[in-house]
């Protein structure tokens, strides 16, 4: 679940770098954070929660995608956003 | 020679892990008038399984649950955490827990978000509800501000690896590595007492999803280094042969299953379970009464899957609320990613690989070990376990009682004099400086790999036992003297799959004693639960540096 620098946004606080549990976020000699162990990321979410300037997200890696199927008597839908259903 | 920071640290309460328990300890112990200090490998504003928050702390609160504690026990014994509670220690969390629960509310943690003590999920039909619902999503910044406050001085980026004991066998201090630049140094430790809240043990066994090590429900920088640290200076670790696991979505391994509002069924859309039918705040309570739900129904060539798609707006708002302050906005945003509806589909749920909590240190009432100037709290310990609510008040109970020893003492000793000093800077510098040898990796994929083979959920015996030993010893000597390691980063690491390797052989020797099948622990040579084993506990102990294992009863 590496986390993904958005370098035209992020204002190289280095909070991700400070905060994030795993040490998977290192400051690169350009200032901007470095994602140098991908895949020690432990998908807690707290570089982006923590990102003041919404620089950083996570992409989730193959091995862990969701695996869902259509509920019981719906047909499958495997397309559209999930409405209204935002995290605030 | 890997660096070494010539100015010990001294204090008071030396505590080892910023998590929920140790900032508890530390506020606590500050409370009480000592200087504090926490080692936090990471940072304590989001370190540990409380990193982003937890939805559901484990309370009971009289004025909501009546008087008779009698149900209260029994039903703290029956529930997911239980199983291995010392009844006294159950008893002396249920007296000190709604105080704890107020202090929280107090600093800014809302554990009455929706205006009442509310308690939903885990809930079982007819028992007392004592999962209270909070809102825990800022609970690790609270904390760690609450302990600045008070002076405490967190050092964070700083993994502690060895605790120092004097010659009369008392902790008088720690080794600790800075991972804060490249290059590592070592920091020790001179303090009065220690505590001990390095929190669970993960990535022991073969993580759902094969070499992806570090997709683990609990936090995976926790490694078992509190209960080997402990288990060296010569405490007890108690109930580490019997397994527990978790589970959740199924290959995006994260906690909150109580969280999620639908039922538990199978593709065709039966309900599993015969405790809900349709979907409510208290959710299916399927996955608590029989855990083994998941792992049996795939074993019969099923799939079972959370169905929330008949929940009512209310119920789905109420579970999107929970799941962000059970830490699981990830979880979420990957749902919306992958554009799934909740209406529409279910996600498939699995049981998660064996993780130690609840099975570890073992504590008196004081929070105290048999070893003096030595503490535990949180999921580090083995003889109580209540996750987040334990966390919060052994925390405060270790944090207070290593004070008050602090006071009666004079002052610290030079715990940078031990010989243990120099020969665990001679270690890390030989991993450091070698040329050729094994990643980190390479033994912690080779230990997880024992583990699930001879020490697994499918079948134990005592063939395992004795092989499974015989090669855990081998990898320890191998992963020894080739282990190597280029910068900070890396040498944490390596500690981290060495002590998974010791506590990999603990459990293998204490499993081994217990010649009976119970809970997770499947004895195939001993298929039956024998009744005279209830109500019995084992032990492990270093006894002049062999394991003395014994048995004991539950008090």
């Amino acid at each position: 679940m590496p986390p993904v620098v958005n370098k035209t946004k992020c204002n190289k606080c280095g909070i991700c770098i400070a905060n994030c549990p795993m040490d998977v976020l290192h400051s690169a000699a350009n200032g901007f954070p470095d994602v140098r162990y991908p895949e020690e990321c432990w998908h807690c979410n707290s570089c982006k929660l923590d990102c003041a300037a919404g620089a950083i997200h996570l992409r989730i890696p193959l091995p862990a995608m969701l695996l869902y199927t259509a509920a019981p008597g719906v047909s499958p839908s495997t397309t559209g956003a999930n409405k209204g259903r935002s995290p605030e | 020679m890997i660096a070494i920071d010539g100015k010990p640290v001294s204090c008071d309460v030396l505590v080892i892990g910023g998590g929920i328990a140790g900032l508890m300890a530390s506020i606590a112990a500050a409370d009480a008038g000592a200087k504090v200090v926490v080692a936090e490998k990471a940072n304590s504003k989001r370190s540990g399984c409380g990193a982003t928050g937890n939805d559901h702390f484990k309370c009971y609160i009289p004025e909501v649950h009546g008087d008779d504690l009698a149900p209260i026990i029994r039903q703290m014994n029956e529930s997911q955490t239980g199983g291995l509670l010392d009844t006294h220690l159950t008893v002396l969390f249920l007296k000190e827990c709604f105080d704890r629960v107020k202090d929280w509310d107090s600093w800014g943690i809302p554990m009455r978000p929706h205006g009442t003590w509310e308690f939903t999920g885990h809930a079982i039909p007819g028992r007392p509800k004592l999962s209270l619902k909070y809102a825990g999503a800022e609970q690790k910044l609270v904390l760690t501000r609450e302990a600045l406050k008070r002076g405490v001085v967190i050092m964070n980026k700083l993994p502690i690896s060895e605790l120092i004991t004097n010659q009369r066998g008392e902790v008088i201090g720690a080794i600790g590595i800075s991972v804060a630049e490249q290059k590592p140094e070592m920091k020790i430790f001179r303090a009065k007492n220690v505590v001990v809240t390095t929190g669970n043990t993960s990535r022991l066994y073969p993580p759902r999803t094969a070499g992806w090590m570090f997709n683990t429900a609990n936090c995976p920088a926790c490694t078992g280094t509190g209960r080997i640290a402990s288990y060296k200076a010569g405490a007890k670790l108690v109930n580490i042969d019997v397994p527990y696991t978790h589970a959740g979505p199924k290959y995006f391994s994260r906690c909150g299953k109580a969280t999620w509002t639908g039922i538990i069924k199978d593709l065709s859309g039966k309900p599993v379970g015969p405790f809900a039918t349709k979907p409510s705040k208290d959710g299916d309570v399927t996955a608590d009464i029989w855990n083994g739900v998941f792992a049996a129904k795939n074993k019969t060539g099923q799939a079972v899957f959370m169905d929330c798609s008949e929940a009512s707006e209310e119920d789905l708002e109420y579970m999107f609320w929970g799941l962000r302050h059970e830490g699981d906005t990830s979880l979420v945003e990957a749902m919306q990613t992958d554009g799934i509806e909740l209406r529409k589909h279910m996600v498939e749920f699995q049981q998660y690989e064996p993780i130690l909590v609840g099975r570890g240190i073992q504590i008196n009432e004081r929070g105290e070990t048999n070893v003096p100037g030595l503490y535990a709290a949180g999921d580090d310990i083995g003889n109580f376990r209540a996750d987040i609510g334990g966390a919060c008040v052994f925390g405060h109970i270790a944090g207070r009682n290593a004070a008050a020893r602090s006071a009666t003492m004079h002052g610290v000793e030079n715990a940078e004099d031990s010989p243990l000093v120099e020969e665990k800077r001679a270690f890390y510098s030989q991993m450091m400086e070698r040329e050729h040898g094994a990643s980190w990796k390479e033994a912690n994929v080779a230990v997880q790999c024992l583990m699930n083979d001879y020490c697994g959920l499918e079948v134990r015996s005592e063939v395992l036992f004795a092989t499974g030993l015989e090669y855990i010893s081998r990898l320890k000597q191998k992963a020894h003297s080739s282990l190597k390691c280029s910068d900070s980063h890396e040498l944490m690491r390596c500690l981290e799959a060495l002590d998974l390797i010791e506590i990999g052989e603990l459990v293998m020797l204490a499993a081994r004693e217990r010649k009976e099948t119970r809970g997770k622990h499947v004895r195939i040579d001993h298929p039956y639960t024998n009744l005279l084993y209830d109500n019995k506990f084992i032990t492990v102990q270093n006894v002049e540096g062999k394991p003395r294992i014994e048995w004991r009863d539950r008090t």
